[in-house]
């Protein structure tokens, strides 16, 4: 956690999570995390290193006793290490520096857990056994004092609640980083405007249709509507898995627009399915050519503008090898 | 401002210059009404492809143009909506159903050609 080639990287997870000193300031102000809080936790530093290693190893203790967390510590080396670091985090609560580099350690914590794919569920449960056991220690300690005793447990369980509260943040954000990511490669399969004949475009759409698709096909056919002169565009529906109402409104704004460039629309590949379910749910769309398959779909648009395709039955020499 | 109408055989063009006042539209509207019967034409052609922006009224007038002109014989075709304009209009629900459209000044005189042979169809 300390080593120094983890800073910059850290650092620059904290600008992407707009984790600046205003937003921490702002942060340890709603949780009441005070410099009294900071002077007592302090102030228990010596008791919480006189009990570090205890504590550390009835953690440890109780992770290897569940199945799904021994599962992380399998190689003694991997243990040996996680436990040194575990401890400098422990002293870390009660050294009474609470800077950036403090938050960023935490949000160290959430990255890793986010990169080997400890649940959060464990962590937490982690945390509560830490302060379990640190909070009997803490009332035996001060048992004749027990207001010190609890200004000491809360002083530690308002910080135990700010570093649970960035390392879940940081297991979010980066998840959530995975989805944009994800969209980014979505979007960047968009469909292809392909054109067939002089005036008919085809758009062979495959996977789901979401708003935000929905209107990026739709600006990329009116777009190519325009370039090409189109006037008849097929819309193959063959490779979408499943069309709802929502899916069935993107496609009808989709052939609404292009109508209004003059273009006619027609649907191809509804499958049976498909069909039924959209009979079922009751969309209208009568205001939609559809046809069956792909083929029927070209023979249609070749009808429309006119072109008849004919079967050579003599081919000229050459084509055919 | 004011919307030039010529007349192109059997057709009649109305080319729009500029974004139109709800004043000019109606202007638009009324004499195109007017030439239809006085030069007995079959087709009207309006280019809209300078406008940035087709609000409701504008709408309104463009469908009340062809219903009229239906009414008087001649067939209207709207041309030249712009792809930002079109997506636009399906976003806000705003719907040009039963009016012809077409992408561009050519594209409209040959579906009104078309139609006039009789062999529209057109409609989508």
């Amino acid at each position: 956690m300390n080593d120094p080639s983890f800073q910059p990287i850290q650092r620059s997870l904290l600008d992407e999570m707009g984790l600046t000193e205003k937003e921490w300031a702002r942060r340890r102000a709603w949780l009441a995390f005070t410099e009294e809080d900071v002077e007592r936790l302090r102030e228990l530093n010596k008791f919480a290193s006189s009990y570090a290693d205890l504590v550390i190893e009835e953690l440890y203790n109780h992770f290897l006793s569940f199945e799904e967390t021994k599962a992380f510590f399998r190689d003694p080396q991997t243990l040996q290490r996680v436990k040194s670091l575990q401890k400098a985090y422990f002293k870390g609560l009660t050294e009474g520096d609470y800077g950036l580099d403090y938050v960023a350690g935490r949000v160290n914590i959430g990255s890793v857990h986010a990169r080997i794919g400890l649940e959060v569920k464990w962590y937490m449960g982690a945390y509560t056994f830490y302060m379990r056991t640190v909070g009997e220690r803490i009332f035996r300690q001060f048992k004749n004092d027990l207001d010190k005793a609890l200004s000491y447990y809360f002083s530690l369980k308002k910080l135990a609640y700010l570093d649970m509260i960035l390392a879940i943040e940081t297991i979010i954000f980066l998840r959530e980083q995975t989805i944009r990511q994800q969209q980014e490669a979505i979007r960047e399969l968009s469909t292809p405007v392909l054109q067939l004949r002089e005036g008919l475009l085809i758009l062979p759409i495959i996977g789901l249709i979401d708003t935000q698709r929905a209107r990026q096909l739709t600006q990329g056919l009116l777009g190519a509507i325009r370039a090409t002169r189109a006037r008849v565009v097929i819309l193959d529906i063959t490779g979408v898995p499943a069309v709802d109402s929502k899916v069935a409104n993107h496609l009808i704004q989709t052939v609404d627009a292009s109508r209004l460039m003059g273009a006619i629309v027609i649907v191809t590949g509804l499958s049976g399915d498909v069909a039924q379910a959209l009979v079922t749910i009751g969309v209208d769309l009568s205001r939609i050519r559809t046809v069956g398959d792909l083929q029927g779909g070209m023979e249609e648009a070749e009808r429309i503008l006119g072109y008849r395709v004919v079967r050579d039955e003599n081919p000229a020499r050459g084509t055919v090898r | 401002m004011h919307v030039p109408i010529l007349k192109q055989g059997p057709n009649l063009i109305a080319t729009v210059q500029a974004a139109l006042t709800d004043a000019d539209l109606v202007e638009l509207r009324d004499e195109l009404a007017a030439k239809v019967g006085n030069l007995r034409s079959r087709g009207v052609v309006v280019d809209v492809t300078a406008l940035d922006v087709i609000d409701s009224f504008a709408l309104r007038t463009l469908r009340s143009i062809a219903y009229t002109t239906r009414l008087r014989g001649a067939e209207t075709v709207i041309v030249g909506i712009q792809p930002n304009v079109a997506f636009a209009m399906v976003q806000l629900g705003m719907k040009l159903e039963d009016v012809a459209t077409a992408l561009d000044l050519e594209e409209g005189l040959a579906l009104l050609n078309r139609e006039l042979r009789g062999g529209g169809n057109h409609g989508g």
